[in-house]
Parts: C-alpha cells; structure tokens; sequence
C-alpha cells in the first residue's frame, strides 16, 4: 500500500500544471529529435543540461524523461518512413516497417509501434513502480566493494557486451575513464591532468562530452561522408489498424515487452539484443500467410514485437539509474549528468531523501506515455513535415543549440574549443567504428567507480582480498564475470536465428 | 557481424595502424602526466595516481592490439560507418572554420552574430558536400538570414526565460 500511497503523491506533484506543460513540452521536443536524423535523446538532454541551473528539478527531470521517452516514439517514424533507425533499438522495426511501408502499409506500422512502444511502456512502468523500491531496500545494505563491481558490470556490459568488437569497446571505455581522470581528484584534491589550465580542474563536463561526441560529430561526419546521402521517403496513409492487424499486433507486444523489461532492469541496459530476439521470435511464432510477409510485404508482428521490447528495455533502465545510480546507456548517463547538477547522487538513498523527487519522476513516465500516444497517433503527420527540413540548414542549425548547450555552462570560450576536439574525437571514433557509449558512460562513472574502488580498499586496510571476501562483492565479481560470457552466447544464439530466418 | 578479418585495403589498414599508434600514444601522454600525480595514499592502498595509471596501461595494450589487429588483416567485425569512401575534406573545413571562429570570436561579437557566422558558414559546408554548388548572394543572404533567425529566439529564449547567461554584443539584452 505504501507503493501505492507514494505513486498518488507522485502523481499529485506531477500533474500540477507547470509539471504537465514541462512533461507535454519534453514529451513533444523529444518526439521531434527522434525523428529529425543527426541529433537523438542523448544530446538533447545534454544541450539543455544548463536549464538545471534556473529549473527545480522535479520540473527538468519531467522534462528530461519525456525527451527519453519522445525520442523512442519518434525514432519508430523514421524507420518507418525512411527505412533509416535513429539509433540500435529500431534498427528491427526499420527491417519489417520500411517493408510494411514500401507495400502502403505504413499507417498500420506507425499504429502498431506507437501502440505497442505505449503498451510496453506502461507495463515497464509498473514494473518500475513495484520493483524500483524493493532493489533500492536491497541496495541500501551494498557497501564500497559491492557498488564498485557493480559499476564494473555496467562498464563491462556497455563496452566488452554491446559492442561489436570487445577490444574497441574496452578501447573507448579507457578513453572515457581517462577524461574523467582530468581535474580535482575526488578524495584527496590533487590536480590531474590540468595542463595549468584553470578550466580543467572541475573536468570535463558530460555535456561538453556528449554535445561533442554526438551532435558536433554527427554534423562533421554529415560534411565530411554523408553529403550525398538521399534518402527515399515512403508514402504515409491512414494511421489505422484492421481487425487483423490487431489479433496479431497484441500477443506480439506483450512478448516484446516480457522479453525487454528484464533486460532493461539488469545493468546490461542496451536494446540491441532484447529487440533481436524479440523478433526471432515473433517470427518463430508466425505461421502460414503471417509468416510469408515476413521480409516480403513485411509482417506487422515484426514490427510490434521489437518496438514492444525497445521501450520496456529503456523504461525499465530507470530502475538501475534510479536506485544504484548505474547509467545503462547514453541518455540515462546524460540523466545522471543532470542529478549531479543538482548535488544529487542517484543510489538507493534516493527513494528516502528525494522520495517525492522519484515519485513524480515515475507518476510522470505513465502520463509521459499517454502524451505520446496521442502526439503520435493523430498528429504523426506533423511530424513527418519535419523530414523535409533539408539537410545542410538542419545540421547547421543542430550546431547552434550545440553552442548553448556548451557555452551556457559557463560560459567559456575554451569549452567550445575542446567541444570542437570532443567533435573530431567522435569523427575518427565512428569511421573506424569505435562505440561511443562506453566514453560517455566511463567519463561520468569513472570518479564514482575509483572513489568507491579507494573507499573500498581503504575498508579493507590496503587489501584487494576485500573484493573476494565479502560474499555479495564475491558473488559480483562472478556475475561481471558471467556477463561477459553469456551475452555472446545469446547474441550468437539470435544472429543464427536471424540467419535462419532469412534464409527460410 | 562477422569475426573473421575482413578484406581492408592497404589504405585502410594504414589509417588503421595510425589510429591504432594513436591509442598507444595517448597511453604515453598519459603516462607522462601520471608521473608528476602524487601517489600519497592515505588509510587506503590506493592514491591518486593509481586510476591514471591503470589507464595508460590498460590503453597502451589496447594499443598494441589493435596495431596487431590493423596488421594482420584490419580491424575485426567492423560495419561500414555508412557514407562515401572519401572524406570530402573542403565541407570538412567550412564546418570546422564556422565552429573555430564561433569559439574565437562569441566573447566579442556577442552569441547572436557568432552563431549566424558558425551555421552561415557550416551551411557552406555542407551544401558543397551535398553537390549543389556555392549558391549565390542571395542563397548567401538568406542563409545569413536563417541563421539570425534560429539564434536570435535560442538567444532570448535561453537568456530571458532560464536566466542562462549568455554573451551580447551590446549589454541592452537583445542584441
């Protein structure tokens, strides 16, 4: 009763007027950052982290959140549309979608991704409404050791799991733990890595990271690569859904969000794997007419399953932010970039000293989701009007909010020189297909993970044996270790059945 | 998504070994720094210089692996990055001189003017790239135009409205 006691005052505080615009105007700027190509949630929230400095916090996390949760919907429309995923979790709707599209059939598909992002991220809430407060009781009782290897296991799923190339990721993750080396150490205040330069010593900011790593990159990247990319786009039709459509669109949502909300809740955050199986399955499960679209006219299951999946999989990654304080992507880094703003550390304390703050932040993710659904249902039409923004005026327009974004910190003409070598930084990363991830998440995790990693060996006078000694950090320790054998497993167990699938 | 080496060029497999050198020299940089880090630990075994040299070596080594990679073969499992083979390097440098110039020049001329100079030249940049051609004066002008009119409500925006401080070229606020 206490869960539900909390939620209504969550719900009170969220749905006062100032927090509903805050969460309607989130909700709608994320909407169009998924759909507009060359800017995505990440730095989105992360070139509106100054606002933490004017805005309450209960108001710019609404705000923030519903960017996270705006951009899932309108990632869907553009892979739709153009066949091109805004980033890894619709990568499997653009296979089925730009199929269903290319056959007239995108209304449905738009239907059955918005519906089903809307039905998985409600349940995922739920999810996160029940089981967010038990993890952080259960946290509470971690010590140093325990909460190092935990942030060892999220820095081994973003870089040695997610990626495609462990020695690549393990490559970024290093360069991010050494930009978060640069400044005041944390414990004893030694200057690291200064250079003599008076703005090094508060480090890097994580918005200069991710605002030069994604956006100033990405507009590089389009200069240098990308400028003869066109782009076809499919015809919309009517959002509308058949009966058909509807018998085989359910039972593939609530598959898609069974399989993303654990997936979501462990610290091996990333919507690549819980997609992909998602849609082995989906088509496993498929027989005769069904399974004969599939990669023809393409099937609706295909879509509604991993659409499913990929938002109960970054709605349930709250849970981790929330109460170990343990980022599973770039955008929950770039949100726990903005609780540091504000002197917050997110951990299991969380639910007791900012109980209120947590509250609102999940009664708001239910009306975040509802928004959606109704920005994305009837007016997915405005949004498609955004793609016709031509290409060297956008890009250069994503460079402007980029100068806020890095200048409004404080206002330092040296930031945006070193944004500038952040940008050149994430060109050379993606043309030789280095992760980004593992940067942004090493560099704001990185000065947590040592200090807790000193404080830990400290407790254990100068022994390393503390990792092994104490049964929860032991039982860590294996699991970090079991994280890196058993997701390749998986993987390779859902690209054969890709392969598969295909081929049949 | 395959594991096995993929066909690369001897051109890619020197910008590979290049990267690659370039790894392992930012592990000697940071090595360099880490030295004059001191090392007092406290009640912990741990200092300050632990975290910084547990980088460098762990980046070195990464280093020399992927210049092993790049030798024998080229990077493993890589995907294309998507976009053409060669870097159209002039786009490249309309967008870098906007960003620069952006950087040297918003303390004085103020952030409105700054950034219509970056997205002015940025545009030029990136519609070269796109193959339509330098434009003309009045595409110039218009472009000029666009960009005052994406700064100037960023500007007040952020200025009025979050109090963010921002630079002006006059102190009237609007400007």
């Amino acid at each position: 009763m206490d869960v539900l006691n909390a939620l209504m005052a969550g719900f009170a505080t969220a749905a006062t007027p100032a927090n509903l615009l805050w969460a309607l105007l989130g909700c709608a700027l994320g909407t169009a950052v998924g759909v507009l190509p060359g800017i995505g949630p990440a730095v989105a929230v992360a070139m509106l982290l100054p606002i933490t400095a004017k805005v309450e916090i209960t108001a710019s996390m609404i705000f923030f959140a519903g960017i996270y949760y705006g951009a899932m919907y309108g990632g869907s429309t553009t892979s739709v549309l153009l066949n091109t995923p805004g980033e890894t979790g619709s990568m499997v709707t653009a296979l089925e979608g730009n199929r269903m599209a290319k056959n007239g059939r995108a209304g449905a598909a738009l239907a059955t991704a918005a519906l089903g992002s809307f039905v998985a991220g409600t349940v995922a809430t739920v999810v996160v409404t029940l089981f967010a407060p038990w993890v952080a009781d259960f946290a509470v009782r971690l010590g140093p050791p325990e909460y190092f290897l935990l942030m060892v296991l999220a820095f081994t799923t973003v870089s040695a799991v997610l990626g495609k190339s462990t020695l690549r990721g393990l490559t970024a993750l290093f360069v991010g733990l050494a930009m978060g080396c640069v400044g005041m150490d944390q414990i004893s205040g030694a200057a690291r890595y200064t250079l003599g330069q008076p703005e090094l010593l508060d480090g890097i900011d994580i918005v200069l990271a991710a605002v030069g790593l994604f956006a100033v990159a990405e507009v590089l990247y389009a200069a240098l690569y990308e400028g003869r990319l066109q782009g076809t786009q499919n015809a919309m039709g009517r959002v509308h859904m058949s009966l058909r459509d509807w018998r085989r669109s359910v039972p593939a949502w609530l598959r898609g969000t069974a399989i993303g909300t654990p997936f979501g809740c462990i610290p091996a955050g990333g919507t690549e794997i819980p997609t992909f199986l998602s849609y082995a399955v989906e088509k496993k499960l498929a027989r005769g007419p069904d399974l004969a679209e599939f990669g023809r006219q393409g099937a609706i299951e295909g879509v509604a399953g991993p659409e499913a999946a990929n938002n109960a999989t970054v709605t349930a990654a709250m849970i981790p932010l929330l109460t170990l304080g343990i980022p599973t992507s770039n955008t929950t880094a770039v949100l726990l970039g903005a609780f540091q703003n504000y002197g917050i550390n997110p951990g299991p304390q969380l639910f007791t000293t900012s109980a209120s703050l947590v509250w609102a932040l999940i009664a708001s993710l239910y009306i975040g989701n509802l928004m959606l659904l109704v920005l994305n249902l009837p007016l997915v039409g405005v949004w498609v009007r955004l793609l016709k923004i031509p290409r060297p005026q956008l890009y250069a327009g994503i460079l402007i909010f980029a100068t806020v974004g890095a200048y409004g910190m404080r206002q330092s003409a040296f930031d945006l020189f070193l944004l500038y070598a952040i940008g050149v930084l994430g060109v050379l990363m993606r043309r030789f297909d280095f992760p980004t991830a593992p940067v942004v998440v090493g560099m704001i995790l990185g000065p947590l993970a040592e200090a807790q990693m000193r404080n830990a060996v400290a407790i254990g006078e100068g022994s390393w044996a503390v990792f092994v000694q104490r049964p929860m950090s032991a039982a860590l320790l294996a699991v970090v270790l079991a994280v890196l054998v058993l997701p390749r497993l998986l993987r390779g167990w859902a690209v054969r059945r890709m392969a598969l699938a295909r081929t049949a | 998504m395959s594991s096995q080496a993929p066909e690369t060029s001897a051109g890619t497999a020197r910008m590979q070994a290049a990267v690659a050198a370039g790894v392992f020299g930012c592990a000697v940089l940071l090595a360099a720094g880490a030295v004059g880090i001191p090392s007092n630990a406290g009640y912990g075994g741990v200092g300050p210089n632990f975290l910084p040299w547990g980088v460098a070596a762990a980046l070195a080594l990464c280093g020399v692996l992927l210049l092993r990679e790049a030798l024998t073969g080229g990077f493993r499992a890589t995907e294309d990055p998507g976009g053409g083979a060669r870097a159209h390097l002039s786009a490249g440098l309309w967008v870098s001189a906007g960003l620069l110039l952006n950087a040297a020049l918003i303390g004085t001329l103020g952030f409105i003017l700054s950034c219509t100079l970056c997205y002015w030249l940025a545009v030029q940049g990136l519609r070269r790239a796109a193959g339509q051609g330098a434009g003309s004066p009045r595409t110039w002008a218009l472009d000029a135009l666009t960009g005052a009119l994406i700064a100037a409500p960023v500007f007040w925006v952020f200025t009025k409205f979050l109090a963010i401080n921002l630079p002006g070229l006059t102190r009237t606020g609007w400007l």
